[in-house]
């Protein structure tokens, strides 16, 4: 593949975009088969991590990643090579595992669906290079339940490779065995997250646990465990393949290389889009999806899944999915999965939708969590049928504060600041509607 | 202590010196050794800190959000080691960008902890949980059975806001559910700590709790088809921090402010574990455990909750004496000249004197020094033990609570066989019990002595050896009396009277106005009823008088003294004093009494 020239117009981050190849889930037909797969080069990767000692050795393989630059991609963006480093090192008889997070239920949020539908193989490739690098008997696959047909898929794929040698005892005739197993998950959005699916796997109920101890120290079991998203471990076989400068030189360079946008929403042609990091939300929504649905006019977007703060559409000008351009525009990278909305969407119902998931989904262990979910959904849902008050967004505003930063995990943040943000940046509308309300006066 | 040995708060041992590590909280510095959480140091030291989901005994979930604290550490030149230090020469102080609960802290050298007390962010935050607490928690505090000694209320009063600003409906949850046989829930009271479920889980691992549904739904339940039946269950009671698990045998009983509770033991089996009888009235309503780090922790078995009807119910109405083959109620007087007829007319060696692991050591030593008087061999006992009954932790093989204490009185079990054949032999003249049922036992039938005289000390009108028994002198019970009892682990405890007896007794008096200053249902009590107190005495006011009456020397002397003269001389009990013995207890073995 060529490198990415420079863009036509010189302005974007992520480079002549246009030209760009897909790497991720390149044009090839049924690729998700094991033959195709290892017909176009598939499992390349892995033999030479496995076969190559002196250029491949474990530590080399993080040192690759690290030079990549690879940020997870499940919505924290925490650089993958720096966690894999924090795998404490090899103690004889302590087993280390991975947990690889398919459980994407952030709404707004489909990328991992199309990977394991289009290129699981990638993933298998990915998850065993990263046992290889940190030398992990066994992977947790986690897909969420209501991937039902996808988690078949991989199943199905999965045995094939038990079968043919790729996983499981002395892959490929060398001395590394590893695992990997596929936990199907039973519907709750708090299982994505790392702690909580940890103790899904190990069977518990997926309250998250408190950090510190980091899975890294106490994991699955008790044991040092890395957590990286399936998008995360997908790209390691590229960076292997094709080495870190390659890597590092997609898109911009504190977020780079190919990254896979779920467009939904008002939008002409919604659907998961490869290209690399540091796209303009303009180009992303013009070029690649179509444009706004029916030729109208853009309203608000919100960039990484519903948790990530809305930005309004004057906001979004010269502004590019990757880390720094979004914290700059006050919104976050998240999982990149953007939610278009037009002129016509009434913000207070779009909030209201929001809450009411976070309420239905927050697991309950944490008191501001468990308690401020569900009284937020109350007033917005008020508001919104037309009986709020002005003193109903202060409350809203309050809960957000006594909810922020208060609790085991980071439900309660992604809860509250979509409320935040929303009623700040379309203050206007909430207040027209508290103003309409039967109790306007109070 | 050299500040490089101390990297990232712990502390790593580079001497067998104990370091000394400082901690300041509220302005106030404390100092402490190794690495301990936050909250318990704080509560060990009386600076309280409002918390829910925190039991010493469990796991720490921090799950309530309640104890939340400001926590800082010193700003350290990362090459020397050396504390940066502003102008005026105070060290600088690195505050973590959220607050911490301070039950999940691992306390650290320099430390700085603002609490409410001195931080408007952690008081508005404690606040605003507690708000957070109540919105779904149903304040049907007038009806439940936890107000008056409930976390959520007290707190709520110190600790939280106003009113609330909630307008909605509550969610709706199960209530009145029967979980077990003892057990029952009411979902919507519940605040999701999971001390419940973790006590199951670590404590009796019996796993029969979990939490069901999701968010704030949330409440424990067993598995479907399950019944919350383990011989533990009714801990989770004590230790709900609200009125989501009451007992299905005490609910709506009594207020807590109805009753008084008097620092005790369960008389259950051996294991002599830590109680507080609760009392109105003179009656006894229910047993809650008292912690005890070393014999019960905060646990009591659901068997020994059950055993406070025995207090109540079948207690005898004074002394009688059987009168031409009737037996007829008397005075005491009349009862103890009656004693001493029956014994001074048999030969004194031939008196088969039965102790009891029922009653005190005490008791035994005077019925011991009695039989000694008479010229009678040293009394036995009569031990009740289930094989298989026990599970090593808190439920014993052992069904009496004193039977190591008759052991180390030189109070050995009774050999049936022998007492068989001496009974056989007309070899036994007269029986002399203390506070137990040879009968019913087994030990001799009815018959067998039913023409020699038998003097019964009892507890109940139940006791089938009444009737074959001459006299019949009603006995006072652990709730009613002042004595030691010796675990199977060798603690000896002392108990204190948690109801009154009918009579007067100066020493029972002065020993409830410790156990129970509140005054209820004694003569004090213009409420009180005066059937409720049962006309009995304790064996250590009965043993003497009988002596008195049969022209022996006996002065009485309060329980604490008596335990006084077997400490002198009696080896086993070296060193045994009630001020020794406490609220806890002692292990003689750790204070020089010989085995």
């Amino acid at each position: 593949m060529k490198m990415p020239s420079p863009s036509r117009n010189g302005s974007t981050k992520a480079g002549d975009w246009r030209s760009y190849e897909r790497v991720l889930l390149p044009p090839v037909r049924d690729l998700h088969r094991f033959d195709v797969y290892v017909k176009h080069g598939g499992y390349k990767a892995l033999r030479a991590v496995l076969t190559h000692n002196r250029k491949w050795a474990p530590g080399k393989v993080t040192e690759a990643v690290k030079a990549s630059g690879l940020r997870g991609r499940g919505g924290a963006g925490f650089p993958t090579g720096l966690k894999w480093s924090f795998m404490p090192p090899i103690d004889p008889g302590t087993p280390r595992y991975i947990a690889c997070n398919g459980d994407e239920s952030e709404p707004g949020t489909f990328k991992d669906r199309q990977l394991m539908e289009y290129n699981p193989h990638l993933i298998f490739e990915g998850i065993l290079i990263a046992a290889r690098a940190m030398q992990i008997d066994a992977t947790y696959l986690y897909i969420r339940g209501e991937y039902a047909d996808w988690i078949r898929h991989m199943e199905h794929e999965l045995a094939k490779l038990y079968m043919e040698g790729y996983v499981g005892k002395r892959i490929l005739g060398t001395d590394f065995s590893s695992d990997i197993i596929i936990h199907k998950g039973a519907g709750a959005y708090i299982c994505g997250e790392e702690t909580s699916l940890l103790e899904s796997v190990e069977g518990k109920r997926a309250y998250p646990r408190i950090k510190p101890p980091f899975p890294a120290q106490k994991g699955l079991w008790g044991r040092p465990t890395t957590v990286n998203n399936v998008e995360t471990l997908a790209c390691t076989p590229l960076i292997v393949n094709r080495g870190a400068e390659w890597f590092a030189g997609i898109g911009p360079e504190k977020h780079p290389g190919p990254v896979l946008y779920g467009m939904s929403g008002h939008v002409e042609r919604p659907g998961v889009y490869e290209y690399p990091t540091g796209m303009l939300i303009t180009d992303l929504i013009e070029e690649v999806a179509g444009g706004v649905r029916g030729g109208k006019k853009l309203k608000a977007i919100v960039p990484g899944g519903a948790s990530v703060p809305v930005l309004r559409a004057d906001m979004i000008d010269g502004v590019t999915m990757d880390t720094e351009s979004l914290r700059e525009a006050g919104s976050m990278m998240g999982t990149a999965g953007m939610l278009v909305m037009d002129e016509d969407t009434d913000m207070v119902k779009f909030l209201r939708r929001v809450t009411r998931f976070y309420h239905h989904e927050s697991c309950g262990q944490c008191t501001p969590c468990r308690e401020g979910t569900g009284w937020i959904e109350n007033l917005v849902t008020r508001i919104d049928e037309g009986e709020g008050t002005l003193r109903d967004l202060d409350i809203l505003l309050d809960l957000c504060d006594q909810m922020e930063g208060r609790t085991v995990c980071a439900l309660a943040d992604a809860a509250a600041w979509p409320v935040r943000n929303t009623i700040q940046r379309f203050r206007e509308e909430f207040e027209a509607k508290c103003r309409q309300s039967i109790y306007a006066m109070a | 202590m050299p500040a490089k040995h101390i990297r990232d708060g712990v502390i790593y041992a580079a001497t067998h010196v104990p370091t000394m590590s400082k901690i300041t909280i509220d302005n106030k510095e404390y100092a402490f050794q190794g690495q301990p959480k936050l909250l318990q140091f704080c509560l060990d030291r009386g600076v309280e800190l409002p918390h829910f989901c925190y039991h010493p005994a469990l796991s720490i979930p921090a799950n309530c959000r309640q104890c939340l604290v400001e926590v800082g550490m010193p700003i350290r030149d990362r090459e020397t080691g050396e504390i940066a230090r502003n102008d005026n020469g105070e060290p600088v102080i690195r505050w973590m960008p959220k607050l911490d609960t301070s039950c999940s802290v691992d306390m650290a050298d320099g430390m700085v902890v603002r609490t409410h007390r001195t931080s408007e962010q952690v008081e508005r935050a404690q606040q605003d949980n507690l708000e957070f607490l109540l919105i779904n928690h149903p304040l049907d505090c007038p009806i439940c059975d936890q107000a008056g000694h409930c976390p959520l209320q007290n707190q709520t009063y110190k600790y939280g806001p106003e009113g609330s600003r909630f307008e909605f409906l509550k969610v709706r949850k199960p209530k009145k559910v029967v979980l077990g046989p003892r057990v029952m829930l009411d979902g919507e009271r519940c605040i999701n700590c999971t001390r419940c479920t973790r006590f199951t889980d670590e404590v009796s691992k019996s796993h029969q709790l979990t939490i069901i549904e999701r968010g704030v739904k949330n409440y424990p339940m067993t598995a479907p088809g399950e019944v919350f039946d383990e011989p533990y269950s009714m801990n989770v009671i004590d230790i709900c921090p609200v009125g989501a698990l009451t007992s299905i045998d005490f609910r709506f009983r009594a207020r807590i402010w109805e009753m008084s509770s008097a620092p005790s033991i369960t008389v259950t089996n051996a294991k002599g574990a830590n109680c507080a009888y609760w009392v109105r009235d003179n009656l006894v309503l229910r047993i809650t455990p008292r912690a005890n780090p070393h014999i019960n922790e905060y646990w009591l078995p659901d068997e020994d909750r059950a055993a406070y009807p025995r207090f109540n119910e079948h207690r005898p109405g004074g002394p009688r004496v059987r009168i031409a083959g009737e037996l007829k109620s008397v005075g005491w007087e009349a009862a103890y000249a009656r004693v001493s007829e029956l014994l001074g007319s048999v030969e004194g060696s031939n008196v088969l004197f039965l102790g009891s692991p029922y009653a005190t050591v005490e008791d035994n030593y005077l019925l011991g020094k009695l039989a000694a008087s008479v010229g009678a061999p040293a009394p036995v006992y009569i031990p009740h033990v289930e094989p298989g009954a026990g599970d090593g932790w808190l439920i014993t093989d052992d069904k009496t609570p004193n039977a190591e204490g008759c052991r180390r009185l030189g109070i050995h079990p009774v050999d049936p066989a022998l007492v068989h054949a001496r009974l056989e032999a007309d070899e036994i003249a007269a029986v002399y019990v203390l506070e137990d049922d040879p009968v019913a036992s087994g030990l001799f039938r009815a018959v067998d002595v039913q023409d020699i005289p038998v003097i019964l000390h009892t507890y109940h009108t139940t006791n089938e050896t009444i009737a074959v028994a001459d006299v019949v002198l009603p006995a006072a019970m652990v709730v009613e009396t002042v004595g030691t009892y010796v675990s199977a682990d060798g603690y000896a405890q002392r108990v204190w009277p948690a109801k009154a007896i009918v009579g007067v007794n100066r020493t029972l008096r002065m020993e409830m106005g410790v156990s129970r200053p509140d005054s209820h249902g004694t003569p004090f009590d213009r409420w009180h009823n005066a059937s409720n107190r049962v006309n009995c005495k304790p064996s250590w006011e009965i043993l003497p008088a009988v002596a008195r009456s049969m022209g022996l020397q006996s002065d009485d002397a309060s329980p604490g003294a008596i335990m006084q003269e077997i400490a002198h001389t009696i080896g086993a009990f070296e060193g045994a004093a009630y001020e020794s013995m406490g609220a806890h207890g002692v292990r003689l073995a750790e204070i020089g009494a010989t085995v």
